[in-house]
């Protein structure tokens, strides 16, 4: 013990001289290797531009491991200074725990504010009217199908125009070709995958378009919710989506990369990095000339029209305990440049929220992006309302349930607005 | 499963044959999974499936060095546990020695307590646990700080932090070991005459005394045992360093592979078994010496 | 009377060379134990308005858990690993090594070794090399063994999952389980089996008649100190299949690690653990009770 004692004593005395002759640090967390490798001009421009030294800390990589240290942290209050979630349905509970220090003042007198989205501007507002987190990049999910299967089986490329519109594609897919016709993520172990991916996109097109009412609570019991999970009981009962896979880790991987490029899989979502990294030319198994072989069709409302559904990719917010918040807020707007936005967008394949991105010159060598970019501009989103996490695993219990074929559309709705409820209490669902 | 009983010379060989056949089964069971380990370890162009080299590298083990932070991982682990089973050897010494001389009335209840606490899940207990921590973590943040700021509290905290720090790693993690240690020694000193403290005690020696001079020497195969099975299970420990690390700088062995593992996009099969091979060795190794206990210690419940 | 004092003070002495064993046990075992409980009576989370201002909630956590199908699959789930692997598999492949290598065999110390092997590797080193034998794909080691007798392979882990974490602990407890029942087999008299023989008993007649009767209380022993240490298994699952597919394979620990941490709901996660608690400390007493300890 007395040696511990002293190699401890040691060390510590030479980190405090090593540290004191230091300039301040600002502590960043960040996960997985794209996410690394996008920040990493960032992190230069920083450290020059504010004479600070960046320590990045590397999370694990799979966000629902990152959110249990990070939020581990957050609570014991030695996390880092800044952060990012890995979607906005955890922002408002970061919130209401009191994790994020509010930016809105520094974000509207920012010089970049003015070029960002509307959406993006809207989705980074909180319940309480104030702005936690810099919504640097979106998240825009469509429909990915497989033309050149489709055409070959002379199968309409038309857009779909309504939800059954959409399903008798997938039934007429599955009877000429063979192959599933339509994925929607589902089930406990895509994470918030089932939310984020599927459930809220056909949500926005339905009845009952949000899930926030007006005094921040959840109304989980619409007509919307039910008539969703009816989509996905049809996918289901008719085996028009696989459903094996998805019940084990890694649900994404043999329907995206292994089903989807062998055609045995004929359309599913994808977010706007697909035609890059999931089949492109980033891509392990790549999809021959892609851009061609693979179309896209937004995803129609239940009574028609066409619904681009944004949501915020890894918004970055500052640590409410960070020692030099000025300083950290400074570093955040850093982190909404334009010029960062397109490193992101290069390395990771999401939206920049910023409509000053279309004149950057190395983002329009993204040509896979720039229309996904453009028709931002009329971007629909879900209003935020705290538990939108605790919604995101409730509907991924529910549809777990029905990928299990244990329960109906009305059956998955009770599964989703009890759990809300067990969690969140009473008081907060209707 | 013919011949239940002990052998006889001159009986027949089928019996044997029988015997080498079910032996040979149960040990390929038991032994192929290493295999793939050690010769992923060592393949240039290792998959996730058994298969024999083509061509055979160590250049694996050096990326685990040069390319990651393997070296600090090692040191990391080997500091950690280390430390946790000096401490568990010098308590559990002491609490043995204490347990097994005393007459006093807290001993039995003591005895069944340990019992019981072995029993106890540390899944269970880790939330409370890392509460616990947290508070004395951030008494302690506070009053460091008081002394130094920024970033030297935090290098400092690093060392002495109860969360996010090597003690409070060390100190669970010896607590955790505690119970079965402390039943070790108290076994073996009930096993030890009392003849020498006792001549000792004659010679006007102070208990002090009595331990470093008498107790001590007699004792090193108890605390062999107990360092070695202390050793042993804080180093397969898991759950405790995934719960209370965050730091790049404090990261294990055992966290250093589960994350290599979990980067999904980039599985280097040939790396991973490099490094797992790397965190087994030192078990396998701990192992191999304590195997000559293992009958005592965990046949100590069965004999009473 | 000097006797008398001297006693006194070597028995404050003992205590106090007991003492700092006894803080650690208190502050990182007991403490949280105790701790537990009170938390559960909590709606503590990791985020949230609850995160921020925690409040008493009272049973609410533990009527919960009586609706909640998720934790009864969790026990379903503990039952069946405790007994497929620890109550079967370890117990039956470790008494069938332990009678063996009770005979002189040539390379019997060999064997032992091999045996012992696996209980030596860390839980996440065993994890890893299962996902490999276990894997997907003809490739795989398991694949290519049942193909060999002509059947047909599968994904391991995602068809049968709760059977292979079972195979997988029950590879890592063999050596326990022989070590306790070689120790229960030398405890009995060799004179025994040879009177036995002389009356003229078949090999599975000295096994039903002498060697399993005389062994039973090492027998029951070795149940109660695997089952419980099994449910405290974590690491393994959690490396193997986090508890997936689809709760398949969600032991209580897992669930507990689950909804505390990935859930993020610390006071309900502390009511299954109390329940965990709970059933280890019944299996514990039990243990404590059949050992007859003469402490």
């Amino acid at each position: 013990m007395n040696k511990t004692v002293l190699v401890g004593l040691c060390a510590v005395t030479l980190s405090a001289f090593a540290t004191l002759a230091q300039a301040e640090t600002i502590r960043i967390a960040n996960h997985g290797q794209a996410g690394i490798n996008a920040m990493k001009s960032t992190v230069a421009r920083i450290e020059k531009k504010y004479g600070v030294t960046v320590e990045v800390v590397e999370y694990p990589s799979p966000d629902k491991d990152y959110m249990t240290k990070l939020l581990t942290e957050l609570g014991a209050g030695n996390a880092p200074d800044i952060f990012s979630a890995p979607t906005t349905a955890y922002v408002a509970d970061m919130v209401a725990a009191g994790y994020l220090a509010p930016i809105g003042a520094e974000f509207k007198a920012w010089d970049g504010y003015a070029s960002f989205y509307d959406v993006a501007k809207q989705l980074a507002v909180s319940p309480d009217g104030e702005t936690y987190v810099m919504p640097f990049m979106l998240g825009i999910q469509e429909i990915y199908f497989r033309r050149d299967v489709l055409e070959k089986a002379g199968i309409s490329t038309e857009q779909p125009k309504d939800w059954s519109d959409l399903l008798k594609r997938a039934a007429e897919i599955k009877e000429k070709t063979g192959a599933y016709g339509l994925l929607f993520p589902a089930g406990v172990s895509w994470g918030t995958g089932a939310f984020d991916e599927g459930f809220q996109h056909l949500l926005v097109g339905s009845k009952t378009p949000q899930l926030a009412t007006e005094d921040g609570k959840l109304d989980l019991t619409g007509e919307g919710v039910k008539d969703v999970f009816g989509v996905y009981k049809e996918l289901i009962d008719k085996d028009l989506m696989p459903t094996q896979p998805l019940l084990g880790p890694e649900p994404w991987v043999i329907p995206k990369y292994q089903m989807f490029p062998e055609g045995k899989l004929a359309a599913t979502t994808c977010g706007s990095w697909c035609y890059i990294f999931d089949w492109g030319r980033e891509s392990k198994n790549p999809i021959p000339d892609v851009e061609k072989a693979v179309g896209t069709w937004t995803i129609p409302g239940q009574a028609g029209g066409q619904y681009v559904l944004a949501n915020l990719a890894a918004p970055w917010g500052v640590n409410a305990k960070a020692e030099n918040l000025e300083l950290a807020k400074k570093v955040l707007m850093e982190i909404g440049s334009v010029e960062t936005q397109v490193s992101y967008a290069a390395e990771i394949g999401n939206i920049p929220a910023s409509k000053a991105a279309a004149q950057d010159q190395a983002f329009q060598k993204l040509t896979e992006l720039v229309p996904i970019h453009a028709a931002a501009e009329n971007g629909v989103y879900l209003k935020q309302a705290a538990g939108f996490a605790t919604v995101a695993e409730g509907v991924a219990r529910a549809t777990e349930a029905l990928l299990r074929k244990e329960t109906d559309a009305a059956g998955a709705q009770t599964i989703l607005v009890d759990y809300a409820r067990e969690i969140l209490g009473d008081d907060a669902v209707k | 499963m013919t011949d239940f009983a002990l052998d006889k010379p001159g009986k027949s060989r089928r019996p044997d044959l029988m015997a080498y056949a079910t032996l040979s089964l149960i040990s390929a069971f038991c032994a192929v999974p290493f295999f793939w380990v050690l010769l992923a370890s060592l393949d240039g162009n290792a998959q996730l499936f058994l298969s024999w080299p083509r061509e055979w590298t160590l250049n694996n083990y050096v990326r685990v060095f040069a390319e990651e932070d393997g070296a600090r991982w090692v040191f990391n682990s080997l500091f950690v546990v280390g430390s946790a089973t000096l401490l568990v050897m010098v308590l559990a010494g002491l609490g043995g020695y204490a347990l097994s001389r005393t007459r006093a009335w807290w001993k039995q209840p003591f005895l069944y307590a340990i019992l019981l606490i072995r029993v106890l899940p540390p899944t269970a207990l880790v939330v409370p646990l890392y509460k616990i921590l947290l508070t004395l973590n951030n008494i302690e943040g506070n009053l460091v700080r008081i002394f130094v700021g920024g970033d030297t509290a935090r290098a400092i905290m690093r060392w002495i932090g109860f969360i996010d720090g090597y003690l409070g790693l060390i100190l669970v993690l010896a607590t955790m070991q505690l119970p079965l240690a402390l039943w070790i020694m108290k076994t073996f000193f009930d096993g030890l005459p009392r003849d020498y403290e006792e001549a000792a005690v004659m010679d006007g020696a102070t208990m002090l005394q009595r331990i470093r001079r008498v107790l001590i020497p007699l004792a090193l195969p108890g605390l062999a045992a107990a360092g070695l099975f202390a050793f042993i299970s804080a180093w397969g420990d898991f759950l405790l360093p995934l719960i209370l690390l965050s730091s790049p700088e404090l990261q294990t062995l055992p966290l250093g592979l589960f994350r290599a593992f979990l980067r999904v996009n980039t599985i280097d099969y040939g790396f991973l078994a490099a490094l797992a091979f790397i965190y087994l060795m030192p078990a396998v190794i701990a192992f191999g010496f304590a195997r000559r206990f293992l009958v005592q210690t965990f046949s100590g419940g069965v004999k009473g | 009377m000097v006797r008398s004092t001297y006693e006194k003070r070597v028995a404050r002495q003992l205590l106090l060379i007991l003492s700092p064993s006894l803080l650690l046990l208190i502050a990182f075992v007991i403490y949280p134990a105790v701790y537990s409980v009170y938390l559960s009576f909590t709606n503590e989370a990791l985020t949230g308005a609850a995160a921020l201002n925690p409040r008493f909630v009272g049973l609410r956590n533990y009527s919960r858990l009586l609706h909640d199908a998720k934790f009864w699959n969790s026990l379903l789930v503990t039952f069946l690993f405790v007994v497929g692997s620890a109550i079967i598999g370890q117990f039956v492949l470790g008494l069938i090594s332990a009678i063996l290598l009770r005979r002189n065999l040539a390379f019997k110390q060999l064997f032992s070794s091999i045996i012992l092997l696996p209980n030596a590797a860390p839980e996440v080193v065993a994890g890893f090399m299962w996902i490999s034998m276990l894997a997907g794909g003809e490739n795989a080691t398991l694949s290519r063994i049942v193909m060999f007798f002509g059947m047909t392979p599968t994904d391991w882990l995602q068809t049968f999952p709760l059977t292979m974490i079972i195979v997988v602990n029950t590879w890592r407890g063999i050596a326990t389980a022989m070590i306790l029942l070689t120790a229960g087999l030398s405890t009995i008299p060799k004179e025994v089996f040879e009177a036995a023989r002389m009356d003229g008993a078949n090999p599975s007649q000295i096994f039903r008649r002498i060697t399993l009767p005389l062994m039973m209380p090492t027998i029951l022993l070795y149940m109660l100190i695997s089952a419980v240490s099994t449910i405290a298994v974590f690491g393994l699952v959690y490396a193997l299949t986090r508890g997936g597919p689809g709760g398949a394979t969600e032991v209580i620990s897992i669930y507990i690690y689950n909804q505390s941490f990935t859930a993020f709901q610390l006071g309900y996660g502390a009511a299954v653990a109390v329940v965990a608690l709970v059933i280890s400390l019944v299996l514990g007493i039990a243990y404590v009770r059949a050992m007859k300890v003469q402490v």
